[in-house]
């Protein structure tokens, strides 16, 4: 992917004469470099799985935290500079409360992925008079899950500041062979707990380690209970399923 | 000239007009310490009221606006569609009180709800106007709106919204309400007519076993029929009430909007 190297690789808001923005493409590949996520959304729900890479014996697992609570109908899985995402979702919990506060309604699940991508050009310089709050694109995607009142939604948001809606999504290191086993395999009719499988099985084809209990994180969004991380014992249930299959 | 303004609001003090707090003459405390003050606020008069049933709800005002004793004009509605560029808009608001204040606030309010719609991609329900209006006049709580909003619409299940207002933003959704100058006026009799308060079935007992008048879901031309009593009557006993009568009627189908005269005098 690295293409001869040129003048316009260093200035972050100049234009190469392709019409490139040299940072904000490489931006992307540093997604590529993350572990990878899954989301599929179903009519009953949408599920969030990250693969965790759990490095060194003595790491604790339950440390690493690649799926997060938004608000309490919307999440999000993360692949990529984990640092980067903490302000992205910071932004995404302040303009989720401020909307409950002004509105007295839950922010919309597209409306909340939108405000996340609003962050997402604002490195470099700046504009007169407005300070910019990043020297470089942000290094990490996001899939956002949520339900509103149009059901449920999975969207994936890019540093480039672009987002689209997806059925269901794979980003990260494995996304490629994770994406084209998505494809072939999902279906409108899927259920939640097909989508647990389908989203381990995924997984399991992609990473390096043995797909375990704790080195895999599930999460899903419904209805009636919104967003929900699985717990120890849930996971051990979950994996236990694949593993019996 | 100045003894005469003083001289009124000394009568209209008596008489316990909106208008009667009497600026003091500062030409006769000409020695000793000089108090300067600023009130940037003034009453413009007038009245609103809205009632709701299960498949509407009526917002009216009357057209007159006022400056002490002086009519300003008998036609400045106080009765606004909010968002009204989308058609599916359903959301109306009345503002009583000072009217610039109550322009600037349906101004603000119309833009925040057209804003709405492009950044969320749908109508913006009156339960969320109605929170929201209140945070905008939180938001300017030491220095307030003056007025009494009054916002009206159809909610979720398709039944009349009304949510009623004081200045600083503490609002209720309510069956009826009625604002403004003859608030006191008004209200009383919307109570008696609207909820049938102090209206008891004839024979019930007495004292306390009286019972209640079980409460009905009124018809739009009931309720079109109140307001024009309640408006007609306090334009009779109110001086800053009169001129025309403006009336909002929401439904599902649209919000249809009716002038009929009142008393010019």
């Amino acid at each position: 992917m690295f293409i001869a190297r040129s003048e316009y690789d260093r200035g972050i808001n100049t234009f190469s004469p392709e019409g490139r923005l040299f940072q904000v493409e490489y931006s992307l590949e540093a997604i590529k470099l993350g572990s990878t996520a899954i989301g599929i959304a179903t009519s009953h729900g949408i599920l969030l799985g990250v693969e965790k890479r759990v490095t060194s014996p003595l790491l604790v697992s339950s440390s690493i935290e690649k799926i997060v609570e938004i608000d309490s109908h919307i999440g999000c899985a993360m692949s990529g500079l984990q640092a980067d995402a903490r302000s992205m979702i910071e932004h995404a919990r302040i303009e989720s409360q401020n909307h409950a506060f002004h509105y007295n309604e839950k922010l919309g699940v597209e409306s909340c992925t939108q405000a996340i991508c609003d962050l997402a050009l604002r490195f470099g310089e700046g504009a007169d008079g407005e300070e910019s709050i990043m020297s470089r694109p942000f290094g990490v995607a996001l899939l956002i899950a949520g339900w509103d009142d149009d059901g449920p939604q999975l969207y994936h948001a890019e540093p480039s500041g672009t987002f689209y809606r997806y059925d269901a999504k794979a980003i990260g290191s494995g996304s490629e062979g994770a994406q084209a086993e998505l494809q072939t395999e999902y279906h409108r009719s899927l259920t939640l707990e097909e989508a647990e499988q389908l989203v381990l099985k995924t997984l399991k084809q992609v990473m390096e380690e043995k797909l375990d209990a704790k080195n895999v994180q599930l999460a899903s969004v419904t209805k009636d209970k919104g967003f929900r991380i699985y717990g120890e014992d849930a996971m051990a249930e979950v994996v236990g399923r694949l593993e019996s299959n | 000239m100045a003894s005469l303004m003083s001289d009124t609001a000394a009568h209209s003090d008596a008489l316990g007009y909106s208008f009667s707090k009497s600026i003091p003459n500062p030409t006769s405390h000409s020695s000793g310490p000089r108090q300067h003050s600023f009130y940037p606020y003034t009453d413009n008069g007038g009245s609103t009221l809205g009632i709701t049933g299960s498949t509407f709800a009526i917002l009216a005002g009357d057209t007159r606006s006022t400056s002490g004793y002086n009519i300003n004009t008998r036609h400045a509605p106080k009765v606004f569609r909010i968002g009204a560029d989308d058609p599916s808009s359903r959301i109306v608001l009345s503002v009583v009180g000072f009217a610039a204040d109550g322009n600037a606030l349906k101004e603000r309010l119309d833009t925040i709800v057209k804003m709405y719609r492009y950044q969320h991609g749908k109508a913006m329900s009156v339960k969320a106007c109605a929170q929201r209006l209140s945070t905008i006049l939180y938001s300017k709580r030491f220095f307030p709106y003056y007025v009494h909003a009054i916002l009206g619409g159809m909610d979720e299940d398709g039944k009349g919204a009304l949510y009623s207002y004081d200045p600083v933003g503490s609002y209720e959704r309510e069956q009826c309400r009625a604002a403004g100058a003859a608030a006191s006026l008004i209200m009383p009799f919307l109570d008696n007519q609207v909820n049938y308060k102090n209206q008891h079935v004839p024979g019930s007992g007495e004292g306390h076993a009286l019972q209640q008048r079980q409460v009905t879901d009124l018809s739009q031309d009931t309720v079109q029929g109140l307001v024009r009593d309640a408006f007609t009557s306090a334009v009779e006993r109110h001086i800053e009430v009169g001129d025309g009568l403006q009336m909002m009627i929401i439904t599902k189908e649209g919000v249809q909007e009716i002038f009929e005269p009142l008393k010019r005098d």
